[in-house]
């Protein structure tokens, strides 16, 4: 394998990586590993990789020529774990048989095109995070069908801002006010008891899990630039969503 | 009497949160074998949760040590087979995101009341940093473990 080669190779694992949720450590880890498979561990020949949840440096020395480099900028990210599971044994299968560019760029073709849930299991997974975790935290059947319908909305809300590629503060603050405030409708009109619960049960859909536990998986492998972005970010969708019902809440009760 | 209080205090939080989980693994785009092991996680970290809640252990130590088994459970599935340890840990942590915590801390916010405020906001703050203490002090201990493990072969 060339150098461009292995440049052109790496750079699309990496970002695929990044782009679909897997921590920034396992990014570098893996180009080193793929690098050092083909020879370019130390010496003449090596590879330097700098990622980070939003851009994807990676330089390639061979010999004496010099040295190549390729920048990727990211910008849109998304959760994928079942593609991350699938570049990553890509990877180590790379790390064993040493094969071809052109076999990894078919394997790589078939990872970016592997099938993801569709709408209709979507909204049913929606509606039944809402309302199990109405009941979780000690709602009655009502709060519980109430948070079911009202997440099937907060889906279709951010599918919608979804289009005009917002912050993740905007995001998480417009569906948040949009599950509130239907939520104490509700509750004013006398369907349900009260709104506490059919609000904390909706929220659970908009929790950043995955940013929060790469966050933590960050922290604890010394990745600190990759742990303090995502860090920010987690917070700014919690506060976002607490200024959301919170404004929601304020707005309706008034009236 | 009793069976009717084993059922409200262990058996129905843990079913919700064996459904929650699994559902929430769409999310994530988990493939379905694995989001009904993780699943299955997350209804482990509940049962523990609440096996230590009721036996009287101080909130923030349930919290704690619930948040270790489910990092322990997820390394070991993860080892076991060959997927990112995220995929389970993401799953088996969210039943013990402290939903009820953060809804008041907003509320009394709302309500200007600073003195339960700051309180709710104390005790929500130390509810994530000893679930993310947890996961901590597993996952540091995993690594521990697989450098000796190396030096050793």
């Amino acid at each position: 394998m060339t150098a461009k080669e292995l440049l052109q190779i790496t750079s699309r694992i990496g970002s695929m990586l990044i782009e679909y949720g897997a921590e920034i450590y396992r990014v570098e880890d893996s180009i080193n590993r793929i690098a050092a498979a083909y020879g370019f561990s130390g010496g003449n020949n090596h590879i330097e990789v700098f990622a980070i949840p939003t851009s994807l440096i990676i330089t390639v020395n061979e010999g004496d020529d010099a040295p190549i480099t390729q920048t990727r900028r990211i910008i849109n990210r998304g959760t994928n774990l079942d593609r991350v599971d699938k570049l990553n044994n890509l990877s180590r299968f790379i790390c064993t048989e040493k094969p071809e560019a052109d076999v990894i760029k078919k394997h790589l073709d078939e990872i970016s095109k592997r099938k993801v849930y569709g709408y209709p299991v979507q909204i049913i997974s929606y509606a039944i995070v809402g309302s199990t975790f109405a009941l979780f935290f000690g709602g009655g059947i009502p709060d519980a069908v109430a948070a079911g319908i009202i997440s099937i909305l907060v889906l279709l809300v951010s599918k919608m801002v979804n289009k005009v590629k917002p912050s993740v503060f905007f995001q998480s603050v417009v569906c948040s006010i949009a599950a509130s405030s239907i939520a104490v409708i509700i509750s004013r009109i006398g369907l349900t008891d009260g709104f506490d619960k059919v609000i904390i049960g909706v929220s659970m859909n908009l929790v950043p899990g995955i940013t929060l536990t790469n966050c933590m998986r960050d922290f604890i492998a010394g990745d600190f630039l990759a742990g303090m972005y995502t860090l920010i970010e987690a917070l700014l969708v919690a506060v976002g969503m607490a200024v959301g019902a919170a404004s929601a809440i304020a707005l309706f009760t008034a009236i | 009497m009793y069976i009717e209080n084993v059922l409200q205090q262990l058996i129905l939080p843990c079913l919700y949160s064996l459904i929650a989980s699994i559902a929430f693994g769409v999310q994530f785009n988990i493939k379905l074998r694995h989001m009904i092991m993780a699943g299955i996680g997350g209804t482990l970290t509940q049962f523990i949760f609440l096996a230590f809640e009721l036996s009287g252990t101080a909130e923030m130590l349930c919290y704690f040590f619930s948040a270790a088994a489910v990092s322990m459970y997820s390394e070991i599935m993860a080892r076991r087979l060959h997927v990112p340890v995220n995929m389970y840990l993401v799953v088996g942590i969210i039943p013990l995101v402290p939903g009820g915590y953060i809804y008041n801390t907003m509320i009394t916010l709302i309500g200007g009341d600073v003195e339960s405020f700051s309180h709710q906001f104390a005790e929500t703050v130390g509810i994530a940093g000893s679930i993310a203490m947890g996961v901590f002090a597993v996952s540091a201990l995993v690594r521990l473990t697989r450098i000796i493990m190396k030096k050793a072969i």
